[in-house]
């Protein structure tokens, strides 16, 4: 009994959707670094032309001030090249050409992996010298690209096919970006975390415009997002995804269905076919209880262990039935799924319920109606441009720099449970990273390499 | 030597940090959340360190006594920040169990604690590992390898992994035994520590002296046998007396 008790402890549950937009997060990076470190010192830093070098392109002889203006005309340039796109879609949004949008999306995945990819490609092929013929290359570039675009965009395929081509996007841009000089990708991404920041908290800020244009229709913005897989029952993903929906929902109707969700769920699980046991154990009983209720079914069962399983699904899929026929996917012992953040918003809010609290909260959190919390994949990118860069320098600063990173993204996303609405990743992540690089640089690097080389560590 | 000898290298620092983190931390996401914070929390640690002696440096190594001065500070000051460490877990401790409470969940038992305390140490010991050893690694990827000195028997790079080997682990049981040690008020336990950690880093001092090293190795690795052992009888005390109870 004391085994079983202790194995429930609210250690098992907690942060779990933290970690779930960590993993990915960092694949991202790692594999940039790996691409960096695998690529970079074998060919000369070749510079790229594209909008982000078209106001200047950096020499090696140039003085600093030479380049520091450069780059800040660059960055500006592509700043100002951001804007004007975003502004675009929001009309385009606006005006409903939603399919259009979803076709240009389409397009561009297309042309990331197929054409970008393949350039990165060739490059490892180069490196490695792989013996392999255009046409068979060619074949496979085209289905992975349209591969790839089916799973992103199209259709709904395997979450983790899914998930995985958005990760590769973002690898693949990001070592396109790695290739700009490095100047210009400092300033770069200082001025892209200050767009940011700008364009979703300003009230004129197109991404602000955006998101409120979406919640107000109730549709999904056509974009390229990473939606990490809600914590609650991720056995059932395919059924359980209904309608990836809104972004935010309004808490007032929230409120109400959870009451009836309570009641309806309770009465649901009493026509449960698999477990005789579990009816016993839940007639009568409120939702608070039942979780406590499945661990006594797990304990009774114990030398029956399919048992087990079958009685989380099944009380899982009953919920989730009720709830989609409800229009919405959402589970009252889901405040267990409540990150480490559940405390700051209780106290701001005022209302009392208990446990609408919680779902009320985690639905602001959880940025998807599934309550899986969503991260745009430009943030995916400049997180990995900007540990990508530090790779060229030494390791030392990718470690830092990664650190910092993660760092900036648990306070963001404590900050989204306190704020409850949109907020930019980029700012906080970009300044503590770029911080971290030039402390690292500058004055971690010299006294750990001093110390270390003389065999002394503390 | 090659990227064979260099994940060689990385593997031997890191490989038991490794093989904890897949084995306990990684089974509770909240242990990987404390992994990664400690990890932070050195490091920013580190680089506070390194700017205050930032001046100094290049410090001459004829003389061995700046260096005794430096590892002092840099042991003073993380023992330091270790204190205020447990006094944030003391706070995180009660939110944890106030969250508990009303999710009608029991409130964190021994071994959960002892699991949080174990990951704060393993961060700190990762992160140790980390700056000190693997990022020096980088040249050993490649063709040739590096002998120092005034520890020839033995490549660098292989030196620097057993002893951030070494230093793992007294990072790692020391915050256990440091935890249960203001936990349970233990005087002892919570002196050792410090103390532990001192004499580790003054032994690495032995490394200066031509040779030196096969001396100050053997040593810091009574050390951490040392540190291992008194975790591991403390934490057998603890479980045996909380379940006869």
């Amino acid at each position: 009994m004391a085994q079983n008790r202790s194995s429930q402890s609210v250690l098992d549950t907690m942060g779990e959707e933290i970690v779930r937009i960590l993993a990915p997060v960092s694949l991202c990076m790692v594999l940039v670094v790996i691409l960096v470190s695998i690529l970079n010192d074998s060919s000369a830093t070749s510079s790229i032309s594209s909008i982000a070098t078209m106001a200047y392109s950096e020499t090696g002889t140039d003085s600093s001030w030479d380049k520091f203006v450069g780059a800040v005309l660059n960055s500006l340039a592509f700043v100002v090249a951001i804007t004007v796109v975003t502004f675009v879609l929001v009309l385009l949004f606006y005006f409903r050409f939603t399919r259009f949008l979803k076709l240009y999306m389409g397009f561009s995945s297309f042309l990331v992996l197929g054409f970008l990819g393949s350039e990165i490609a060739m490059f490892l092929i180069e490196h490695f010298s792989v013996p392999i013929d255009c046409i068979t290359f060619s074949l496979v570039a085209f289905n992975f690209a349209v591969v790839g675009v089916l799973a992103v965009f199209m259709s709904k395929m395997a979450i983790v096919i899914t998930q995985g081509y958005l990760v590769l996007i973002g690898v693949l841009v990001a070592y396109w970006f790695t290739m700009l000089p490095e100047w210009t990708t400092w300033v770069l991404l200082a001025a892209l975390a200050l767009y940011d920041l700008a364009a979703v908290l300003l009230p004129i800020g197109p991404l602000k415009l955006l998101v409120e244009l979406a919640i107000s229709r109730d549709e999904e913005i056509p974009a390229l997002v990473y939606e990490a897989r809600p914590v609650n029952c991720d056995n059932l993903d395919p059924r359980a995804g209904v309608t990836q929906r809104r972004v935010w929902r309004d808490r007032r109707i929230e409120n109400s269905n959870n009451q009836i969700d309570s009641n309806l769920s309770v009465g649901s699980n009493s026509t449960l076919n698999a477990n005789a046991l579990l009816n016993s154990n839940l007639d009568g009983s409120n939702p608070d209880v039942t979780h406590n209720a499945t661990n006594l079914v797990m304990e009774n069962a114990v030398s029956n262990p399919s048992f087990n399983s079958n009685t989380s699904d099944g009380i899982c899929s009953d919920r989730n039935l009720v709830r989609a026929e409800e229009g919405q996917v959402q589970e009252t012992d889901s405040e267990l799924s409540a990150p480490l953040i559940d405390h700051g918003t209780n106290v701001q809010l005022n209302r009392a319920e208990a446990v609408s609290n919680a779902n009320s909260m985690l639905e602001g959190i959880g940025l998807a109606s599934s309550g899986g919390i969503k991260l745009g994949l430009g943030d995916f990118i400049f997180y990995s441009v900007l540990v990508g860069r530090a790779a060229m320098y030494d390791f030392m600063t990718v470690y830092a720099c990664y650190l910092a990173i993660v760092a900036g993204l648990g306070i963001t996303l404590m900050l989204l449970a306190l704020y409850q609405k949109a907020l930019p990743a980029l700012p906080v992540s970009i300044t503590l990273g770029m911080l971290f690089y030039f402390l690292t640089r500058l004055l971690l690097e010299v006294f750990v390499v001093q110390c270390s080389l003389n065999l002394l560590m503390f | 030597m090659t990227l064979a000898a260099g994940i060689g290298y990385a593997l031997l620092a890191l490989g038991p940090s490794l093989s904890l983190f897949v084995s306990v931390i990684s089974k509770k996401p909240f242990l990987i959340l404390t992994v990664l914070s400690s990890t932070l929390v050195w490091l920013i640690s580190m680089i506070v360190l390194s700017g205050v002696w930032r001046g100094f440096l290049p410090l001459k190594t004829t003389t061995w006594w700046p260096f005794g001065i430096l590892i002092l500070t840099s042991v003073a000051f993380q023992e330091g920040l270790r204190v205020l460490f447990w006094k944030v877990y003391k706070r995180l401790e009660d939110i944890l169990d106030a969250f508990a409470d009303r999710v009608s969940k029991p409130h964190l038992s021994l071994t959960d604690k002892m699991q949080i305390a174990l990951a704060g140490g393993l961060g700190h010991g990762v992160a140790h590992a980390v700056f000190f050893c693997l990022s020096l690694l980088t040249p050993a990827f490649g063709p040739a390898t590096y002998f120092s000195d005034r520890c020839s028997q033995m490549p660098f790079f292989f030196v620097a992994a057993i002893i951030a080997l070494a230093f793992v682990t007294i990072h790692t049981f020391s915050m256990v035994i440091a935890f249960n040690g203001y936990a349970e008020g233990n005087k002892l336990d919570q002196y050792s520590v410090p103390i532990v950690h001192l004499v580790a880093g003054m032994v690495t001092l032995v490394n200066l002296a031509p040779g030196g090293c096969t001396v100050g190795i053997p040593l810091l690795y009574c050390i951490a046998m040392l540190t291992l052992f008194h975790c591991g009888r403390m934490v057998w005390r603890r479980l045996t007396e909380n379940q006869s109870r």
